[in-house]
């Protein structure tokens, strides 16, 4: 196993961020620390890089016990959100500065720095200043900076947090296909559960400094440990003391399965080919449902009209939290 | 609007700054040459301002690297009393280069010093002597170079320093690699404006030197020794000198500087 953290606490002031935190990060693997803001991600991620000490508890970086190496010795790649270029150096010199300090011969430098620019797509740009790049060209030079020093992990802190959206999808998909051809060990953070999902093979999810759940997207996303992950991994409605996702529900306009739950349709909009509908049903719930635009005009479903709602075949449910997220 | 600001302002620093810079500028050249000519045939006036320049060389190294390690102290480092020690800094700015004087005299006096008579026993003489200049100079100087690297200390932040050390950068190379360079501009105005107000300063020095002919008589005490003995001419051609320095330090920062510095 790649890093392992047991045992990590930490404050700040009055606040804890991290509360006895156990996780174990596979070797080789994309993945994503989520959760909210102010969960304690970074701050986890910042302890492993070692540019933040932890009050109490041990890091262990691919069998070296790192918990008091400092960071220029845990020899790990860091990615910030808003990217940290060396702004008075090239491209290039950005991408070199690891394996000048490192005292590497220098054309072995000049060969290392050429290979890791045509890896992020920037040799073109490699006698720029950073000043001149566009904001995901930035990151993916910090990306090719970070690598340049061969690390044994690779940490990314809201990498594509500050790009605008249309960037951000590029990148991600690019992080993607570039871990499948780099291989090294990489965890990023996000708040973002689509990224999260999308783009790694293991995700923990952390929340008010615990770790909440940790499995591949498929197992939190069809078997989430607690209603937080759920909510958290998409939308969540409660029906009948159950939290199941909007488009599980079935609504038909007559009571034909045991235990439906009667209820009025009181909103109807329609998005594309799905129709978002709220339904107060006679319990005093209000609940979410997602239905094909078909299925809505074959019922010949309007507001007003009285449905019955049962849970879907197979439909993931978790018991609803006392104070519901 | 704009037009009546901009005459305002333009009146304001003609009458105030440029009228009486230029008055200083030709009555210098008034008879030509002759009067700097005459001024740096006289060797006590060459004194003075081989003085003057040594002083300001030493305020500005000293001011520098205190400056440059001060600023750091207060843009990274959190320790109680942080408050106290950035409102000390601005002592210098705040009261009469005078008091500076008299205050370095009670400390460092040969006879009646708090640490002057040890030192002079040392056959280490401060007050009426070039140490005492140099230190006076300092002191009066001090907040500038502070005040013009503090706001780039802060406004770059501490990630490039992290990504710094995350690729294996010690302290040492963090400072020389990455900080310096990235504070490079602030500390060249810093340099300038403390060589400006080191080779201008006045009522400290006279203090604290002795104003003794051809030793420790520096050259802002050349023009007053020369104006209350009606040699104006002389008085200005060296006020000229010395406004020329610190015009000309400005001058190349300002051609030299990138513009597109960010």
């Amino acid at each position: 196993m790649s890093i392992e953290v047991s045992g990590l606490n930490k404050k700040f002031g009055d606040f804890v961020a991290l509360d006895n935190v156990d996780v174990t990060i596979p070797t080789g693997q994309l993945t994503a620390l989520l959760g909210p803001s102010g969960g304690g991600k970074s701050t986890l991620l910042r302890i492993i890089a070692g540019l933040e000490k932890g009050d109490s508890g041990t890091v262990n970086i691919e069998g070296v016990d790192a918990t008091n190496l400092p960071a220029q010795k845990r020899n790990v790649g860091f990615v910030f959100q808003h990217y940290a270029v060396f702004k008075h150096m090239t491209v290039a010199k950005n991408v070199a500065f690891g394996l000048e300090i490192r005292k590497r011969p220098k054309d072995e430098i000049e060969h290392r720095v050429n290979e890791l620019l045509k890896l992020v797509h920037l040799s073109q740009f490699s006698h720029r200043l950073p000043s001149q790049l566009s904001g995901g060209q930035r990151q993916r030079m910090a990306l090719a900076r970070a690598l340049a020093v061969e690390p044994k992990v690779l940490l990314l802190d809201e990498p594509f947090g500050a790009l605008d959206a249309k960037v951000r999808k590029e990148l991600r998909d690019w992080l993607r296909r570039l871990h499948d051809d780099v291989h090294v060990t990489t965890v990023f953070v996000t708040h973002d559960q689509e990224e999260a999902l999308e783009v790694a093979d293991e995700i923990v999810v952390v929340n008010e400094g615990r770790v909440e759940q940790v499995g591949t997207p498929d197992q939190l996303y069809d078997e989430p440990a607690n209603d937080f992950v759920m909510s958290f991994l998409g939308e969540v409605t409660h029906l009948g003391g159950a939290s199941l996702r909007p488009h599980d529900i079935e609504l038909e306009t007559a009571p034909r399965m045991a235990g439906a739950v009667e209820g009025t349709i009181a909103r109807m909009v329609r998005i594309g080919f799905e129709v978002r509908l709220t339904v107060l049903t006679v319990d005093g719930d209000e609940v979410s449902v997602v239905a094909t635009r078909t299925h809505a005009r074959s019922q010949r479903l309007e507001e007003g009209s009285t449905v019955w709602l049962t849970p879907a075949d197979g439909a993931t449910m978790v018991p609803r939290m006392a104070v519901a997220g | 609007m704009t037009y009546v600001l901009r005459i305002v302002a333009t009146a304001y620093l003609f009458f105030l700054v440029a009228w009486p810079v230029s008055l200083v500028v030709t009555h210098t050249f008034d008879d030509g040459f002759a009067s700097i000519s005459s001024l740096l045939q006289d060797p006590d006036t060459v004194v003075a301002l081989q003085l003057s320049a040594y002083v300001a060389v030493f305020s500005v190294v000293i001011n520098t690297l205190f400056g440059v390690g001060i600023s750091m102290l207060l843009v990274r480092q959190e320790f109680p009393g942080k408050r106290v020690l950035n409102a000390m800094l601005d002592i210098p700015l705040s009261v009469s280069p005078i008091v500076v004087g008299l205050a370095l005299v009670l400390v460092y006096g040969g006879r009646n010093g708090w640490l002057g008579p040890t030192l002079a026993g040392w056959g280490f003489d401060v007050i009426f002597s070039t140490p005492g200049i140099i230190m006076a100079t300092t002191f009066v100087a001090l907040p500038l170079m502070i005040r013009e690297i503090v706001p780039v200390l802060e406004e770059i932040g501490i990630e490039q320093e992290q990504a710094a050390q995350s690729l294996g950068a010690n302290a040492m190379q963090r400072f020389w690699r990455i900080t310096l360079p990235s504070i490079k501009w602030g500390i060249v105005y810093g340099v300038v404006l403390t060589l400006a107000r080191s080779l201008g300063e006045f009522g400290a020095v006279k203090v604290v030197s002795g104003n003794v002919l051809g030793q420790t008589r520096t050259a802002t005490l050349v023009v007053e020794e020369k104006y209350l003995n009606f040699d104006q001419q002389g008085a200005y051609a060296t006020a000229f000198l010395l406004a020329m320095v610190s015009v000309a330090c400005i001058v190349i920062v300002a051609i030299i500087r990138p513009k597109n510095h960010s």
